[in-house]
């Protein structure tokens, strides 16, 4: 298995992580002060570097002899300079992976960037929030964790090809290259995307509806009209011509919004899924973080890890994908060592 | 086709909407040998009867609209196409030998499709042992929920995200960018390099198993964890636990905005010294968290007097994390987007395409083919990959098991 020399904060983490679920030795160089996160630093390392081994130092050239010994070095770095001063363009390791803002090219390779900041100039967080207010940015790591995935398949498929190579992924571009419609809408059409809340918008109906215990969101692409009038109960909705194609649902949405607020508001949560499950209407439930841990699906599915630390034990979510449905080991979170290598 | 280290690796791809598709672009842009296994109706009917979310590729549906769809054509560069009718016999007998020669088969259908095609893993497997199967029904092939209709924007809020995501607690928040799709995508790239390294091992096929459910649970992770640790989680609009200032701040200009962030106590007393305005450059983090509506107002005062770019510039010269709240014109402008060529225009009418946010030495967009019309490799991929004479490729044509458009 890979030996994977592992620097940086959360994207670098995220992509570490993947290397050790996979089996592969991972040592983390552990940075002198930890960036921001949207958790505490305990919640953090609990989900990201069990299974890894952790080394404070900042000696470089014990790095460099580690970055050397590994076949995969994964990089994150704060601005391409600092990338630099690393040491990243002298070591020898077959596949070095740098992980930076905006790349390690071109004339912002040394702005400083947040996930919010990055969001923001990739598109994103024009198109989130309300219409009469300031734009929501995103909260979490959705940034970080796919920008490390991203390093996890280009370094694994060099290895694959026993390439030797150097890979370069610039956070900005992983944000721009994931919108679903937004930039070819405007390159097809001329159209700037705009926000409008929770409403999917130009699919109607597709928003979040209050109900007795909670919220459900609805999505109702075209091909599932007709059952959903059968699930609200309102089977005469089909022949009522204001609603009868997406176009005229879109130009009619606050009249129908409102005819599906009364229907929703009545239902529980458990209800509204009990009817989407017998009319195969495409509806989610907003899940509390007990109901998330508590869902019977995942449960069954085996989906959570036991991951212990020194003083704590905790579920967590298990990587997004299983092999001939392996079952997940149990992990520890080993505690940072004063590393000599 | 893109040349990369992926060179070589056969990929079957069944997928359709975005999850799928935009994963195994991904892996066409690494090189990988892509071909779309497309449904006759795949990509719409020989008549369009609606204008698709993304539009249409040159702004018309123009004469063949199926190959027009702007979304899909997005997503299906570096790839070839063969059109199969797989609810025949010859058809499905056609996949079963390409599956013979191929590495991988992708799909994301419900959990039923494949079987009642007849085309589950104990056949794929018996037909090509070392084939990797993967499969991404909405929440997986077994389970309660194994039957949920599942689509991006219905199952984020099942994944613990619209706990965090809004203006404030009061109420919860859907991203309405079908976000769940895009981390499937990411992981099914993940997904398939792990499997192919493990084949590497152990010259065995395998079966993997992935759901828009489970992807976005992933990626709650920490919260999830932090929940369990007794943490207090929820909405806080574009504010940052352990960041203040953190924020979108009004620019000169309608609908005008800037993202700006502290990171830590330098980047504070840098914003300080750009803005002035009395604000206390040696407040820390808890005092400033305090002071987080005092010091919006400021922030807000001064952004805007300012164009969002030209406040980002003057921020980010400070050492300030600042960026303009773009659109897609503001980032085709960008200076930093065009030096590094990331829209490229590939596809018919020049029309600028997102680029592959991995940056390999000796590879760039310049190999990268368009996106293939609906069965254009049909012959193609049967000759190189089966050595099928013309004759019988002729016949599966006559016979309406390879297309090359829509049904009428």
């Amino acid at each position: 298995m890979d030996r994977i020399l592992e620097i940086g904060s959360f994207a670098a983490g995220f992509c570490g992580r993947l290397f050790a679920q996979a089996g592969c030795e991972v040592v983390r160089v552990e940075p002198a002060v930890a960036e921001p996160g949207w958790v505490s630093a305990a919640a953090s390392d609990l989900f990201l570097h069990p299974g890894k081994r952790r080394l404070q130092t900042s000696d470089a050239e014990l790095i460099t002899k580690l970055a050397n010994r590994a076949d995969v070095v994964v990089v994150e770095a704060a601005t391409a300079d600092a990338l630099t001063e690393l040491g990243f363009d002298a070591w020898d390791t077959n596949v070095k992976v740098a992980i930076t803002p905006f790349g390690r090219t071109g004339p912002k390779r040394n702005w400083r960037a947040t996930s919010s900041v990055l969001l923001a100039m990739g598109g994103y967080t024009y198109i989130m929030g309300d219409p009469d207010r300031a734009p929501l940015t995103l909260p979490g790591h959705y940034v970080d964790f796919q920008s490390g995935q991203l390093a996890y398949t280009a370094a694994n498929a060099c290895r694959l090809a026993n390439e030797k190579n150097v890979i370069d992924v610039g956070m900005l571009e992983v944000v721009m290259s994931l919108s679903q419609f937004t930039t070819i809408l405007w390159h097809c059409t001329g159209q700037i995307r705009q926000r409008h809340g929770s409403d999917y918008w130009s699919t109607v109906p597709t928003n979040l509806f209050a109900c007795t215990d909670g919220w459900v969101y609805i999505n109702i692409v075209p091909t599932f009209w007709d059952p959903f009038t059968v699930f609200l109960d309102r089977p005469n909705l089909v022949i009522d011509e204001r609603f009868s194609t997406n176009n005229l649902r879109m130009e009619n949405r606050d009249p129908l919004h409102e005819i599906i607020g009364e229907a929703i508001a009545v239902m529980t949560k458990a209800q509204v899924r009990a009817r989407a499950t017998a009319h195969r209407i495409p509806v989610g439930v907003v899940q509390t973080f007990d109901d998330v841990l508590a869902d019977s699906h995942l449960a069954e599915r085996q989906f959570w890890q036991r991951v212990n630390g020194s003083n704590v034990s905790v579920r967590s979510p298990s990587p997004a994908f299983r092999i001939d449905n392996a079952a997940r080991p149990e992990l520890t979170l080993a505690e940072p060592e004063a590393g000599d290598g | 086709m893109a040349d990369g280290p992926l060179r070589g690796v056969r990929i079957l791809d069944l997928t359709h909407v975005w999850a799928g598709p935009l994963g195994t672009r991904i892996l066409a842009d690494l090189g990988a040998e892509m071909v779309k296994i497309e449904a006759p109706y795949g990509r719409g009917p020989q008549k369009a009867v609606y204008t698709p979310i993304g539009g249409w590729i040159g702004g018309e549906a123009g004469d063949e609209p199926w190959n027009s769809n702007a979304i899909f054509v997005k997503l299906a560069r570096n790839s070839r196409s063969v059109c199969i009718n797989l609810k025949s016999e010859a058809g499905r007998d056609t996949l079963l030998k390409l599956v013979q020669v191929a590495d991988v088969i992708i799909e994301n259908f419900s959990a039923r499709a494949m079987p009642s095609l007849g085309l589950d893993y104990e056949t794929l497997k018996s037909t090509n042992p070392r084939i990797i199967y993967v499969t991404m029904p909405g929440y997986g092939s077994y389970g309660p929920y194994r039957d949920w209709v599942a689509f991006g924007p219905s199952v984020e809020p099942m994944s613990g995200l619209t706990n965090v995501t809004g203006y404030s607690k009061e109420q919860p928040f859907n991203t309405a960018m079908a976000l769940m799709d895009p981390i499937e995508a990411v992981s099914l790239t993940a997904a398939v390099v792990t499997a192919l390294r493990q084949k590497e091992r152990t010259n065995k096929g395998a079966r993997v198993e992935m759901s828009l459910h489970e992807a976005g649970v992933s990626y709650s992770g920490p919260w999830l964890i932090e929940h369990q640790l007794g943490g207090n989680i929820e909405p806080i609009g574009n504010r940052h636990p352990q960041m203040a200032p953190h924020g979108v701040y009004p620019c000169r200009g309608e609908d005008e905005w800037i993202a700006v962030a502290c990171r830590n106590d330098a980047e504070w007393a840098s914003l300080c010294a750009s803005i002035g305005s009395g604000l206390d450059p040696g407040a820390n983090l808890e005092q400033r968290r305090g002071d987080h509506e005092a010091i919006d107002a400021v922030i807000a005062t001064w952004t805007r007097s300012r164009l969002k770019t030209q406040a980002a510039e003057e921020l980010q010269a400070a050492g300030v994390s600042a960026g303009a709240v773009n659109t897609t014109p503001d980032m085709t402008a960008d200076p930093q987007v065009r030096h590094r060529g990331f829209f490229v225009p590939l596809e018919a009418f020049d029309t600028p395409m997102p680029g592959s946010p991995i940056k390999l030495n000796g590879a760039s967009s310049n190999d990268w083919t368009p996106c293939p019309k609906l069965g254009a490799d049909n012959a193609g991929i049967l000759r190189e990959w089966l050595d099928y004479p013309d004759a019988e490729i002729g016949k599966l044509e006559q016979n309406g098991v390879l297309l090359n458009k829509p049904p009428t």
